[in-house]
Formats: structure tokens, C-alpha cells, sequence
């Protein structure tokens, strides 16, 4: 049941970084169809190539999958933390991208959280599937918690958050969601395997 | 295994497919506000979660679960039906919200088969995280593909209900095709691929019922009653609709009309006039938003004018003005460039360019995206953009917050109507000035003044009437909290619209 909580927090955070950080860029580089598109495609190849990378640390047997998921949600709230200011650099270094253009930066920018974002359900599945003994029922719980986590972002960010805390402010709440799944995972967790 | 990731890439695009279509549809009924793509995603997120909880009771064994994906990847051919049902609901209620509950059910039938292909296609062992890796993979690009192919190609070249027709067949065509991946008897195969192909025929006979009036319903909710629009422009920048007496509505929320005519000022194009009072001489004139056209050949008509480049985001509107007279003479017009650009990054990208005038006819304040044009760091960049005594002119649309970040941005503010000038020196409205201007301007050759003496003063009195002087308008909107690109005005605050 913890893990699940977990899960829900991270996806409650993931969703939170994607409107806002969507938001941001599309600020810095327009909202034209061209630049939401590629932002958007780029936010999610980097989930794609994130899937890969937890699909095969998860194979790795001298890496915890609880310790690496912690990693990976330390790693999206410091992340989460430094985006805005970073993203206004980077965006002042390429005034010039429109359109297509816009992806080299965006792709640049979103790559290490959107790769951690990606990893961490290949991460705890294979945790969960070695505890239950079923892809679907671990898959599908899992699935579960952390899409609905997202869907419960959604709606926090637009009846609440967005507007009384603005884009700062709501990055904020990320981060410090993302740090207290990764302190959760780490206390529950540590040191237990999947016979846990 | 690539049984799995083709099902995974399948059922990810036919998923973000409807995502973006369903965006459309809540991003018109909802005029564009901000909160309708959170809460849109929180319904179909919601769905997604709620179709993996009930996959979970469909892992017993191994064959079941393949079946419920032929199934449910059928059944998800009837989120045809969302946009219809949506437009339909909004008639009755005028509440777009309460349409989301269909979004949650559709989206709930695709949410499923990731977790199934997953279960039919995976052994629980030491390898089971990196083989879900790959069917994830598969998903998110099967995403990303819907968000290219859907939102970048079908929706710039074929209306609404023809990409939601299109979507259907994808997905009886993936249900299709995994029946006749299986081994199965020929008579039930074929009475599946009969069944599919009855499926899209049907959805495909029913279109034009269905989405014949759709974005009418839509604009009109409870007061539709069968209006038709005159002109509807669909593509991957949006929906432009235009109806019989020449109104425009852009994404769902009104954006001008095609009226150049001070006498019949139907759509406060004097606001667009005034600008001969702003500005001694608006030689060099940015403007970002063309919408109808009509404020641009208002500002083309003023006789000092040697250049108007008019930045718009959406190539639509091009498509409207040659068919309205009243306009269409900016097209041919030597002095005017239309640029189909983001306007804050166009400025963004054209350092060295400095303008007299730059005047943004925007949207509302409250729209998704409107604060990019109307907070303190856009005011600043329009700012640096202006020559000498330069005027930033932009339609508050009644937003004391944007007047007050102006205010904040420059030395010298007034309101013009729901329009707020400001610059750098100091700022009033020059009526004998703006006289002079308008007794020369002239649209397609003919002048803009009309009824002589007492017209010309019956104008001024209207127009003097509309200015709001600086301490007036400083002491109204002091209380006021500046928009930045970081709070984001009023987008996110539902109860200030």
C-alpha cells in the first residue's frame, strides 16, 4: 500500500513539472502549433527513452530498485527547482529557434527530469511484479495510482494551485512532493528486496 | 513481444489521438480558458487510471486478456461519439464540465490495454521491468505519434468529424487485426472483419449528422437553434468561425468583425483610429493580432503610416480576408506585412526593429496563453521596441491588472475604452491631431469621416468620451496586481472572468 501511495505522489508531481514546464516554454518560444507540438512530442520521447533507461537498471541485480527510484525523484524535484531560471538562459541563448527549431532546446531542457520521470514504472514494477507474481496486477495497480495521481494534479492545478501560487510556486510544491516520495520510498523501503 | 508493442503503439495513438481532438472541442466550448486543457487531461487521465484498476480483474489467465484488448480497442471506436455528445450536452446545460464524465468513459477503454498487453505478453521474472520498458516504449511513442500525425497533419487538412471518423478506423483496425493475429475459426474472423468494417461504415454514414453543426452548438450552447456559421476555417492553429452578419469567433470566443466604418462602428474600430491621437505621426507600426483584419486597415488608412507589419498566429484568418470586401483590400495593400508567427517571439526574434506605435489587439485576459502579450516582461519587451515617444497600445479587454502593469512598465498611461496607451512621454489624446488624421485617411480610396461638420463632431464627442486621462486611470487600477509571465494573470482564476 505504501509504494502505492508513493507512486500517486509521483505522478501528482510529474504532472504538475508537464503543465508548467509545457506552459514555460511555450512562453519562451511561442504557441504556435509548431512549438506545442514538439515540445509536447519531446516531453514524451524523453519519458520513451526514461522507460528504457528503468527498464534496464531494473535488469541490473546490484541496483535497488526502491534506491534508484528515490534517485530519480531527488534528481526531478532539484530539477524542478532550477527549471524556470534555467529555461529563461537557455532560451535567451536561442532567440532565434521557431517552429521545428524549437526542439533541439526543449529536448535539451527536458531530457534528465523527463528520463527520470520515465524510469521510475519499469523501477517499481519490476519491485512490485517480483512481490506479486503478476505483471497485470502489479501493472495495472501501479499504473493506476500514478496516472490517477496525475489526473488529481490536473485538477489541483486548475480549481487551486496554478492560480494561487503561480509557476514558481507550484514548482515548489513539486519539488517538495517529489522529495517526500523519495524520503518515503527510502524509509519504507531500504534495504528490503522483493521478498520484503 | 511485438505483438505487445504494436498494441502499446496502437492504443497510444489512438489515445492522444482523441486527447487532441477532445482538446479542440473543450478548448471552443470553453471560450479557451486555461482550465479546460488541466481539467480535460485530469478526466482523461482519470479514465486511463480507472481502465488499468479494471484491468486488473481481467489477468485470471492468459488468453482472456487478449481478448479484452480486441474488444476494447473496438469498443474505443466509439469515442466518435465524444465530440457529438459533448456539443449536444452543452446545448442542454451550457456547462462544459459536466460533458468530462464522457471523456473519463472513452479514455477508460483504451486505459486497459497497456496493463493487458502487458500481463498476456510478460513473465513475472527478473526481466519483467525491462520487457515493460519496451511496451511502455511502444505506447509513448504510439503517443507521440498521435500528437504529430493528429494534431500536426489531419487537423490542418480534414475537419473535425473526418480525423474522429479516421480514429475509429484505426481502432477497428487494430481490433481487427489482432482477431486475425489469433488463431480463431475463419467463420468467427470473418464475421469480426464484417463487423469492423460495418462499425466504420456506420460511424462513417452518421458524420455529417453528428458533426454537421458542431462547433454552432457549441458557440450557441442553450441558444442554438440551428444557426449555421457562414464561414468555419479548421486547422492545426485552431478553429475560426464567422457568422451571417460577419461576426468572428476565434477557439470559441469573440474576436472582432469585418467593419472599417467609424459611422457604423459595430466592433469599436475607433479604438483602432485613436491611435492618430496617440502618436503625432505612427510612421513604423507593429500590430500583433489580425483577426478580422479590420483594425489593421484602421491603422493602414492613417496617413503617416509607411509600415504595418501585422504578426498573427494563425494562418487562418488569411483565408478570410479576401472574401470580405470591407478588408480585403490589406492584402494588396504595399505598406502592410502579415507574418504568421507567435507575436511575442516574433519581437523576441527582430531585436533590431523599432516601432511608433506597437498595438496588440489580443484576446481576453482570461484565455489560456493571453498573459504572454500582457505581463510586465512582455511590456517591457514592447518597451525596448519603440522609438522615441513611442506608444504601446493593447486591448486590456477591461483588465485592471494588465492596465496596471503597464502603468507599472511605463511612465505615461490612458485608456482608450477597454484599450489602455502607454509610454515613455508624456500622453495625451491630440484630438485636433487625430482630426487632421482622420480627415485624410481613406480606405480602399474612400474617406473614412462621413456626415460632414456635425458628423466629425458627433465622432469626437464619442471618441473624447472614451478617454480615460492618467491619474483617473492610475487611481483606478493601483490596487490592481500586475500580471507576470510567472502568476500568469488571470488565466488560472476562474471566479475573476
Amino acid at each position: 500500500m505504501q509504494l502505492y501511495c508513493i507512486f500517486f505522489l509521483s505522478g501528482f508531481a510529474a504532472l504538475f513539472y508537464q503543465l508548467i514546464w509545457q506552459r514555460a516554454l511555450f512562453t519562451l518560444y511561442g504557441t504556435s502549433a509548431e512549438s506545442v507540438t514538439v515540445v509536447v512530442t519531446v516531453f514524451m520521447l524523453g519519458l520513451g527513452l526514461g522507460s528504457l533507461a528503468g527498464g534496464a537498471l531494473s535488469r541490473s541485480p546490484r541496483v535497488s530498485p526502491t534506491l534508484a527510484f528515490a534517485l530519480a525523484e531527488l534528481l526531478i524535484g532539484a530539477c524542478g527547482l532550477a527549471s524556470l531560471p534555467v529555461f529563461r538562459w537557455v532560451a535567451s541563448l536561442t532567440p532565434a529557434a521557431a517552429g521545428m527549431e524549437v526542439g533541439l532546446p526543449a529536448f535539451a531542457l527536458l531530457l534528465l527530469p523527463t528520463l527520470c520521470m520515465g524510469a521510475t514504472l519499469p523501477l517499481l514494477s519490476s519491485f512490485a511484479i517480483a512481490r506479486s507474481g503478476s505483471v497485470g496486477r502489479s501493472l495495472g495497480m501501479l499504473y493506476f495510482v500514478n496516472t490517477l495521481g496525475s489526473a488529481a494534479a490536473c485538477a489541483a492545478a486548475a480549481l487551486a494551485a496554478f492560480g494561487a501560487l503561480g509557476q514558481g510556486g507550484a514548482l515548489q510544491l513539486a519539488a517538495t512532493v517529489n522529495f517526500a516520495a523519495a524520503a518515503w520510498v527510502l524509509a519504507a523501503f531500504r534495504g528490503r528486496g522483493a521478498s520484503a | 513481444m511485438i505483438l505487445a508493442w504494436l498494441l502499446a503503439f496502437a492504443s497510444g495513438f489512438i489515445a492522444l489521438s482523441h486527447e487532441i481532438l477532445w482538446y479542440r472541442v473543450y478548448s471552443y466550448a470553453s471560450q479557451g480558458a486555461a482550465d479546460a486543457f488541466a481539467l480535460l487531461l485530469a478526466a482523461y487521465l482519470m479514465g486511463i487510471a480507472l481502465g488499468s484498476y479494471a484491468a486488473r480483474a481481467l489477468c485470471r489467465d492468459a488468453d482472456l486478456p487478449l481478448r479484452a484488448v480486441a474488444w476494447l480497442l473496438a469498443a474505443s471506436a466509439l469515442a466518435f461519439l465524444v465530440p457529438p455528445a459533448v456539443a449536444w450536452q452543452v446545448t442542454l446545460l451550457d456547462a462544459w464540465a459536466l460533458t468530462l464524465p464522457f471523456v473519463v468513459l472513452a479514455a477508460g477503454l483504451l486505459g486497459a490495454v497497456f496493463p493487458l498487453v502487458s500481463h498476456a505478453t510478460i513473465a513475472p521474472d527478473a526481466r519483467s521491468g525491462s520487457r515493460i520498458s519496451y511496451v511502455y516504449l511502444a505506447n509513448i511513442l504510439g503517443a507521440v505519434a498521435g500528437s504529430l500525425g493528429t494534431g500536426f497533419v489531419m487537423l490542418d487538412r480534414w475537419p473535425l468529424g473526418t480525423v474522429a471518423w479516421a480514429l475509429a478506423c484505426v481502432s477497428l483496425g487494430a481490433a481487427a487485426a489482432l482477431v486475425a493475429s489469433r488463431t480463431v475459426p475463419r467463420a468467427k474472423l470473418a464475421a469480426a472483419l464484417a463487423a469492423c468494417a460495418a462499425g466504420a461504415g456506420t460511424l462513417y454514414a452518421l458524420q455529417p449528422l453528428l458533426y454537421g453543426s458542431l462547433y454552432e452548438k457549441l458557440q450557441y450552447g442553450s441558444d442554438y437553434r440551428g444557426q449555421r456559421f457562414a464561414q468555419l476555417v479548421e486547422n492545426k492553429s485552431g478553429v475560426i468561425a464567422v457568422t451571417a452578419t460577419g461576426t468572428v469567433f476565434g477557439g470559441g470566443v469573440y474576436d472582432g468583425s469585418f467593419n472599417t466604418s467609424l459611422a457604423r462602428d459595430t466592433n469599436g474600430v475607433s479604438r483602432a483610429y485613436a491611435l492618430a491621437g496617440l502618436h503625432p505621426a505612427p510612421r513604423e507600426v507593429l500590430m500583433i493580432g489580425l483577426a478580422s483584419g479590420s483594425w489593421a486597415v484602421a491603422v493602414a488608412a492613417l496617413p503617416q503610416l509607411e509600415r504595418l507589419t501585422v504578426v498573427e498566429i494563425n494562418p487562418g484568418y488569411l483565408e478570410l480576408l479576401p472574401r470580405h470586401p470591407e478588408v480585403a483590400g490589406l492584402l494588396r495593400d504595399p505598406r502592410v506585412r502579415i507574418v504568421i508567427d507567435d507575436g511575442r517571439r516574433w519581437l523576441v526574434r527582430h531585436p533590431e526593429r523599432r516601432f511608433d506605435a506597437i498595438v496588440v489587439n489580443g484576446t481576453m485576459h482570461w484565455r489560456a496563453h493571453a498573459s504572454n502579450l500582457l505581463s510586465a516582461q512582455f511590456a517591457d519587451l514592447a518597451r525596448s521596441r519603440l522609438r522615441a515617444g513611442g506608444v504601446y497600445y493593447f486591448n486590456a479587454t477591461g483588465s485592471k491588472r494588465a492596465a496596471r502593469t503597464a502603468a507599472d512598465a511605463f511612465a505615461h498611461v490612458l485608456r482608450v475604452n477597454n484599450c489602455i496607451a502607454a509610454s515613455d512621454a508624456p500622453l495625451a489624446f491630440d484630438a485636433t491631431a487625430w482630426l487632421r488624421a482622420l480627415r485624410q485617411a481613406r480606405v480602399d480610396g474612400r474617406p473614412v469621416l462621413e456626415g460632414g461638420v456635425q458628423g466629425e463632431r458627433a465622432l469626437l464627442t464619442r471618441t473624447l468620451q472614451q478617454i480615460e486621462p492618467e491619474a483617473s486611470l492610475r487611481a483606478g487600477i493601483a490596487r490592481a496586481a500586475p500580471i507576470t509571465d510567472d502568476n500568469m494573470g488571470d488565466e488560472w482564476r476562474a471566479a475573476d472572468r
